[in-house]
This record gives C-alpha cells, sequence and structure tokens, in this order.
C-alpha cells in the first residue's frame, strides 16, 4: 500500500507543472531583455511596466483588447438572444420534429468545422462581412448555439411546469411567459452559457486568423500572435510576455470569482460529446 | 386566454426560426458547401472555378503529405488520451480517496489552463521550448545535461512530442473533474464490501471504481479523440506551423495551408471531407469498441 506522501507527492509535482509556467510567464513581463536571457529561471530585479507600456502603446495591444471585448460582448449577446427562445421552444412546446432539431443542433458539436470555414469565408465575403468584426462575432455565436442550447434545455427542463400554466391561465401571453418567467429562473444556465462563451469567444483564435485581416482588426490572440512572429527578428521578449499577461488575466479575474461555475459549465459542455 | 392554432405557430416560429435561419447560413450551408467545393478546382476568384469531378480526391491519395498528416493526428489522438486519461485517473482516484484539506487547491489550480486561450499556451510553451532562453534548455543545463538539450520545435523528431504536451497539460483539469464527478456517485458500500472480501486497494480500483466509472471514461476518452481530431491544428499552427519539413503537420494545419496559404480551396475542401469522414469513422469504431467492455452491474 502506498504511503501518503507517496500518493500526494504526483499532486503537488503537478500543481508546480501547471503554475510554475504561467508565474514564470507573469515574471517575465517585468524582466528586461538582458535579465531574460541571462537568468530565464529568475525573478525580475524589479517590477517596471515597461514591457506592458510598450506592448499598449507600441505594438497595439489595446486595440486587440478592444476588439477582442467587442466580440466577446456582442457574441454572447447575439447567442442569448438565439439560444434562449430556441431552448424553450424544444424544452417546453411539444411541437414535431422537437427532438429532431434538438438531435440536429447537438451533432453540430461533434463535426469538424474547419470543412465548413472555406465556404464560410467566401459568403462572408459576398456579404461584405470578411474582414469585419461584426460578422465574426455573429459567426462566433452561431458556433456556440449547440452548446448554449444543450446547457439551457437541461436548465429550463428543471423549472416546474405548473408556474407557466398558472402564468397561461392569468392571461399571459407565451412571449410575457418567455420573458417575466423563463427568462429569469433559468437566470443561473443563462449566466453559466454567457461566461463559458464568453472565455471561448475571448480566446478564439483560428476563426478570427482566417476572417480577419487587417491589423486594425486583429482581436488580442492574433495580435499576440504578430508579436509572437515578429519577435524572432525583434527579440521583443519582455513585450511579448506582458502581451500573454494582458490576455489572460481577465480570464484569471473571471476565473477567481466564477470557479465552480466555470468548471461545472465546462464539464456539463463536455458530456455531450 | 385560449391561444388559436395560429397564435401558438406564430409563437413556435418567433422562438425557432430565426435561430435556426442562422444556424443554417452559418453552419448547414458551409459544411454541405464544402462537400459541394470538394469537385471543384479554384484559387479564389469566380472565374478560376472549375469543376473538375474526383480529380482533387485523386491528387489526396496520391499525395505524400496526406498519410503523414493522417499519423500525425492519431500520433496525438493517442498521446492524449493516454497522457490525459492516466494522470486525470490517478488525480481524481487521490483526491477523492484521500479526503485531504488542500484539494480544492488541486481543483482550482489544474483546471485553469483549461480556460486559457490556446494561442497563449502555444506562444507560452514555444518559450519553454526556446533553445536559448527557454525553461527546459536552461534547466537541463543547470543540472549538468546539457548534452540532451536540443532546439525542440526545431527538431523533426521532437517537435510533434513537443506540441502534445502543452496539450496534455492544458486538457488534464477537465478530465480529472469529470472522473471526480463520476467517482463522487459510487455507493460507499461497494468498496465496503470489497474491503470485507479482502480487495486490495489496486483490487478495489481495478473491480470496482473502473467498472463503476466507465460511462465517464468513455464519454472522456470519445470527447479527447473527437476535439483532437477536429481542433489539434490550431495549436499545430501557432507552434511549428507544420514545420519543420512537415513533420508536424496534422490534417487540419495542411488544410489550411493549402487553402488559406496556397489557395487552392477545392483542394483544401477535399481535405476537408476526409478530416470529416475519418473523424466520424474513428468515433463510430471507438464507441463499438468501448461499448464491449462496458460491465453491468
Amino acid at each position: 500500500m502506498l504511503t501518503r506522501i507517496g500518493i500526494r507527492l504526483p499532486l503537488i509535482l503537478w500543481s508546480l507543472a501547471v503554475l510554475y509556467p504561467i508565474i514564470w510567464m507573469i515574471l517575465g513581463s517585468f524582466k528586461t531583455n538582458a535579465e531574460i536571457y541571462a537568468n530565464p529561471w529568475g525573478l525580475p530585479e524589479s517590477f517596471n511596466f515597461q514591457n506592458f507600456f510598450d506592448a499598449w502603446n507600441n505594438y497595439n495591444i489595446d486595440l486587440g483588447v478592444f476588439n477582442s471585448l467587442f466580440v466577446t460582448v456582442l457574441g454572447t449577446v447575439i447567442a442569448l438572444i438565439l439560444a434562449v427562445p430556441t431552448s424553450y421552444a424544444i424544452e417546453r412546446l411539444t411541437f414535431r420534429g422537437s427532438t429532431l432539431l434538438f438531435n440536429l443542433y447537438i451533432s453540430a458539436m461533434m463535426i469538424p468545422m474547419v470543412l465548413g470555414w472555406i465556404p464560410l469565408f467566401f459568403l462572408l465575403m459576398r456579404i461584405g462581412m470578411l474582414d469585419n468584426l461584426f460578422g465574426l462575432a455573429i459567426v462566433y455565436a452561431v458556433s456556440q448555439l449547440p452548446f448554449s442550447i444543450f446547457v439551457l434545455t437541461t436548465f429550463m427542463g428543471s423549472i416546474p411546469k405548473e408556474l407557466e400554466e398558472s402564468a397561461s391561465i392569468d392571461g399571459m401571453s407565451p412571449y410575457g411567459i418567455l420573458w417575466k418567467i423563463i427568462t429569469p429562473l433559468s437566470m443561473s444556465g443563462i449566466i453559466t452559457v454567457t461566461i463559458m462563451n464568453a472565455i471561448q469567444f475571448w480566446n478564439e483564435y483560428f476563426m478570427a486568423l482566417i476572417f480577419l485581416q487587417s491589423r486594425e482588426n486583429y482581436t488580442l490572440g492574433l495580435a499576440v500572435d504578430f508579436i509572437s512572429r515578429e519577435a524572432v527578428y525583434t527579440n521583443a521578449w519582455g513585450t511579448l510576455f506582458a502581451s500573454l499577461t494582458i490576455a489572460i488575466i481577465p480570464i484569471i479575474i473571471l476565473y477567481a470569482i466564477f470557479q465552480r461555475r466555470i468548471s461545472k459549465g465546462m464539464t456539463e459542455g463536455a458530456i455531450k460529446g | 386566454m385560449v391561444q388559436t392554432k395560429k397564435q401558438k405557430y406564430l409563437f413556435l416560429a418567433f422562438c425557432l426560426v430565426p435561430t435556426f435561419l442562422l444556424f443554417a447560413v452559418f453552419t448547414l450551408y458551409p459544411l454541405l458547401s464544402g462537400l459541394y467545393f470538394s469537385f471543384f478546382s479554384w484559387s479564389g476568384a469566380a472565374a478560376d472555378r472549375e469543376f473538375v469531378g474526383i480529380s482533387n480526391y485523386i491528387t489526396l491519395l496520391n499525395d505524400g503529405i496526406i498519410p503523414r498528416t493522417i499519423l500525425h493526428d492519431y500520433f496525438l489522438v493517442i498521446t492524449k488520451v493516454f497522457g490525459i486519461m492516466v494522470l486525470a485517473m490517478y488525480f481524481a482516484v487521490a483526491i477523492m480517496q484521500m479526503k485531504i484539506k488542500e484539494a480544492p487547491f488541486y481543483r482550482i489550480i489544474f483546471f485553469f489552463p483549461n480556460i486559457m486561450s490556446v494561442v497563449v499556451i502555444g506562444i507560452l510553451w514555444m518559450f519553454i521550448y526556446n533553445p536559448s532562453l527557454g525553461l527546459i534548455n536552461s534547466g537541463l543545463e543547470a543540472v549538468g545535461l546539457e548534452n540532451l538539450t536540443r532546439p525542440w520545435l526545431g527538431s523533426e523528431t521532437w517537435a510533434l512530442p513537443a506540441i502534445v504536451l502543452p496539450s496534455i497539460w492544458a486538457g488534464i483539469g477537465l478530465f480529472m473533474l469529470m472522473l471526480m464527478g463520476g467517482i463522487g456517485t459510487i455507493s460507499k458500500s461497494y468498496y465496503e464490501a470489497a474491503e470485507l472480501d479482502g480487495a486490495s486497494e489496486w483490487q478495489q480500483f481495478w473491480k470496482v471504481t473502473v467498472p463503476l466509472l466507465w460511462p465517464q471514461i468513455k464519454v472522456s476518452i470519445l470527447y479527447i479523440v473527437i476535439t483532437t481530431l477536429n481542433g489539434s491544428f490550431i495549436i499545430v499552427q501557432i507552434m511549428t506551423g507544420g514545420g519543420p519539413n512537415n513533420s508536424t503537420h496534422v490534417m487540419g494545419s495542411y488544410l489550411y495551408q493549402q487553402a488559406f496559404e496556397q489557395y487552392n480551396f477545392g483542394y483544401g475542401a477535399t481535405i476537408g471531407v476526409m478530416i470529416l469522414v475519418l473523424s466520424l469513422i474513428t468515433v463510430f469504431l471507438l464507441q463499438r469498441l468501448l461499448r464491449r467492455e462496458k460491465v453491468q452491474y
């Protein structure tokens, strides 16, 4: 039988393996280039914010932050506007084909979307939404529809049916029921979906790479990637560390506040596949 | 208020139609259209589009890089399934059975990389592998193993394993939580009975935990396989772009290169169809394989 320490040791080692690279990245953002080369493992000599200043002002990270914020907020709002009524209809209104429709949405989670990105590229071009943050937000919102519908139907399924029935007898229209009863009562699910989608959109890289072209439209991921490719020639490693840190700060804050909800939302979303 | 049939249908349409229309336009149409594109030769300009039948598929069969990309994808699938499942299982069982005070700490820390952006993870690990300023080489030098240092991502042998490691690093937390959820639902009485029968902890693990946890294990494996086949090209694109000398190209990164860098959109779509077919076949076979092992209690 293993001793307790023997069991615990891998847990401690893995904590270090997870934490150290992230801490190293944050520490690196305070180092000068000379320090990064001279002492990769060490602490910075002083905590100066020059790298953050450079990243923000000289490397367009500010634009990346605002563009990412824009697509994240717009994408999550559109996803909710689309997913809430559909989830309600699928979960609560009996209509022919509701199971089929649900399965159609859910099975989209298993399909490799990369096949669809080529036609999507030309479609966005035709409707003038290529290299357009609004277009990207719509694409993002639709891409998270399957997940959103999956989670929301689960939450709505636990709302007692009697509430809707009595509201209906009292003369409330189905629109009113959806807006004044179902939406507030599934707020917990709506918040979960919103956080999960927001993280997804904030972190997204590949669709942005394909569908955005001009630098002023770059989302944070693209901007960071751009600096990373340039750093090979410019050696702006400190700036790159700082941009990476800027990219994960909102995620750290969100995680600190909603840790339980995020891990629950993700494991629930994962069970779909 | 009694609803008329018409009002009911109007409300249904209000709920379903806008969502479905956007889903059809931005998901269903592109997927079907991708299939259609695979029968064309197309550089992107409208005038250049030419129907070529199955010619792209013949090119695909004769393309020497394709078998390598498929091999690389399955290398990633297999190493990720084993790496993630073994470690996640160990951590989940250890945390659940020890009832240690710091368990919440591990849950929070291990899960955090799961919500980090792939770009950040990819670039961070590029740093870690950096030959001159990275953690690995400088760490090896510090402990006197400088003959083991190498340009990890620049080596045809080591680049692909170097890409798997961050994927495992970032993936473990989620599956650990899923397995922990499953272990939490296993009744203590099974373990008590097993202990009365004289089963060791190791036997309890194989005879009680694994069979009763099978639904979660199965879902986790399927999920890793699907997400790897459908999405591993993102980290490849960030870390190596398929190089050096195609040694890390996976199906998706090769598609990206063909379509969006070399403007062979028709051929790119053909590669996309291949990815779709291969992942559907893999999932189907895997589901059969995993079903046979299911144990009933």
